[in-house]
């Protein structure tokens, strides 16, 4: 019996009808891992802790939400007593005494983290290029990039080994994998989720968030994954309703914000009727579209390219070779430690990110590139508040195309830094939106964005289950569709 | 973006740009920046800069001691550390 492409609902069903053990379960997920190690998704395993837990699960059955279930984690995360690289030599060996909160969640109700997902090196890439550990693979095809950063985990749902992953998306980090896997993935509001465990790029953007292989399977994972904690001074204090409870709930005069100054004529012809077909669906179901307008859409990959280094510069500067993490060896004086340590530990894009922060943050350059970068956040901010009064959701293509090849997008990082053209503005907001598989192209899958109001998450789980529902793009497997 | 820029904010991240991709990273910047700075071209006047998308203040909680005292575990993942410290290279003669 195959757990192989199942989603956690239908995991849970095998548990409950002793169709499988929880053991034999763990078992298949670490076969499925060897079986699929050129995927090179993940940097960590935790075997044997994960199979004792099994076993108990055996010994003791539960009815807590997630029990039993296996769930990757990104090696963002700090675990105890499990190794987090960041996806960086500087944490080759850094192996936290403490967990972040949302994985405490995750465990309490039950989950098995069975390992830590590949990802670009502190979060910084498109593609799962600049990872320490190399490149993930995209299951979809031969040297095809999952995308960034959270491509292990991304690539280890779309590949059937896990049922779902946990991510972080800064500026598409969540969303943009998920559209070039061909899962779904959902970037909650900001602060909805503890932020505290997590290693921190950029503070301001940084949210954690559910992937899998359905909208109710986010849904469930949203559920445990949010919680208010004095931890975070940046946690919401507000409530959060169960994420389930919302997901059939018809769609009939609910509202679509289509973006009218969306230049559609910069995508692929199929990217633009993969989505146009996936608004017929909506409207089919019983949604009205509505224009809206976000004139300053396209100035949020320059300001995110502000924004994200300086907070990355300043976040940073802990790795310095003294309290944890590695050391340079037989540095002769203490500055020496820090340039060696930080020179030697982080990879180029990590470099390029910290001067650019530096840069804009130094005496002299604030106010024309940082504070400016700020103001013009201010405007795409209000730019979504307008639109939210006359929409529920806002819907765009996810990304400019489907999966790319490993290395083409040349030299020039601001090519990569375009790919999240339409992710990065609901982080500048701080807004819910999700990807979820609405199409192929040349067998590659690709996704829908679904941008949400402020704490909103339950209208865009709402839309994205009713159109699976209705189509079978969330079914599509890189081994065909599954029954 | 010159190479004394980069020098300079090379030093003020405590990094050191190897001799062969000075060029290259220089020139990389000098696009990043380049490709920002159509932010000038905004009217921003009397917007006021958005530094979180919560705007709340942060909260105060009352002092009282919730995490464990992790010392022991904290030293011990460190580089280099005695019962009681970090240790890095001797800084005052």
């Amino acid at each position: 019996m195959t757990i192989k492409y199942k989603t956690i609902k239908e995991i849970k069903n095998m548990i409950s009808h002793k169709e499988i053990s929880n053991k034999e379960l763990v078992q298949e997920v670490y076969k499925l891992i060897n079986e699929n190690s050129h995927l090179n998704a993940f940097i960590t395993l935790n075997e044997d802790s994960s199979l004792k837990k099994a076993e108990n699960f055996d010994n003791n059955p539960s009815d807590s939400s997630l029990a039993g279930i296996p769930i990757a984690q990104k090696d963002l995360f700090c675990t105890k007593n499990l190794r987090t690289t960041c996806g960086s030599k500087i944490l080759d060996n850094f192996i936290p005494p403490y967990s972040a909160t949302v994985i405490e969640n995750l465990e309490k109700a039950g989950c098995i983290s069975i390992g830590k997902t590949n990802m670009d090196e502190f979060a910084m890439g498109s593609s799962n290029e600049t990872s320490f550990y190399g490149n993930v693979h995209n299951p979809w095809g031969d040297k095809l990039v999952p995308g960034g950063s959270s491509g292990g985990s991304a690539s280890a749902v779309a590949a059937g080994i896990v049922p779902a992953a946990s991510g972080t998306d800064t500026g598409g980090s969540i969303r943009q994998p998920a559209s070039l896997c061909g899962i779904t993935g959902l970037k909650p509001t900001y602060g909805r989720i503890s932020r505290w465990g997590m290693i921190a790029f950029a503070s301001s953007l940084d949210q954690a968030g559910p992937m899998a292989r359905t909208a109710e399977d986010c849904a469930l994972l949203l559920n445990e994954m949010c919680s208010h904690d004095i931890k975070d001074t940046t946690s919401l204090d507000e409530n959060i309703p169960n994420f389930e409870d919302s997901l059939n709930q018809s769609l009939k005069g609910k509202k679509i914000g289509v973006v009218k100054d969306l230049d559609l004529a910069s995508l692929d012809n199929n990217v633009v009727k993969v989505f146009e077909d996936s608004l017929k669906e909506f409207v089919s179901l019983g949604a009205e579209l509505v224009d809206i307008s976000l004139p300053n859409l396209s100035l949020s990959v320059p300001t995110y390219y502000v924004v994200a280094p300086a907070e990355c510069s300043s976040n940073l500067s802990r790795f310095d070779g003294v309290k944890f993490g590695r050391r340079s060896e037989n540095p002769k004086d203490l500055e020496e430690l820090y340039i060696q340590t930080r020179s030697e530990g982080f990879g180029d894009e990590v470099k390029r990110r910290i001067l650019i922060g530096s840069y804009v943050l130094s005496a002299g350059y604030y106010d024309a590139y940082y504070k400016k970068a700020q103001q013009v956040r201010r405007l795409i901010k209000k730019d979504f508040d307008e639109a939210f009064s006359n929409a529920d959701v806002i819907m765009t293509p996810t990304t400019r195309g489907p999966a790319f090849g490993m290395g083409s997008k040349g030299s020039d990082p601001i090519q990569m830094y375009l790919e999240d053209l339409f992710t990065i503005s609901a982080n500048l907001a701080g807004l819910p939106a999700m990807s979820l598989p609405n199409g192929n192209i040349d067998n590659k899958p690709i996704g829908l964005q679904i941008i949400g109001n402020f704490l909103d998450e339950s209208s865009i789980l709402n839309f994205a289950h009713m159109y699976q529902t209705k189509t079978n793009w969330h079914m599509y497997t890189p081994e065909g569709v599954k029954e | 973006m010159d190479k004394k820029t980069v020098t300079t904010i090379s030093y003020l991240s405590r990094l050191k740009i190897d001799g062969e991709k000075e060029e290259k990273i220089t020139n990389d910047l000098e696009n990043i920046i380049k490709f920002v700075d159509q932010l000038n071209d905004i009217d921003t006047s009397d917007i006021e800069p958005l530094t979180n998308p919560l705007e709340k203040t942060a909260k105060t909680r009352d002092d009282i001691v919730t995490a464990d005292n992790l010392k022991k575990e904290l030293l011990e993942i460190a580089p280099s550390s005695n019962e009681d410290y970090f240790l890095v290279p001797r800084v005052v003669e």
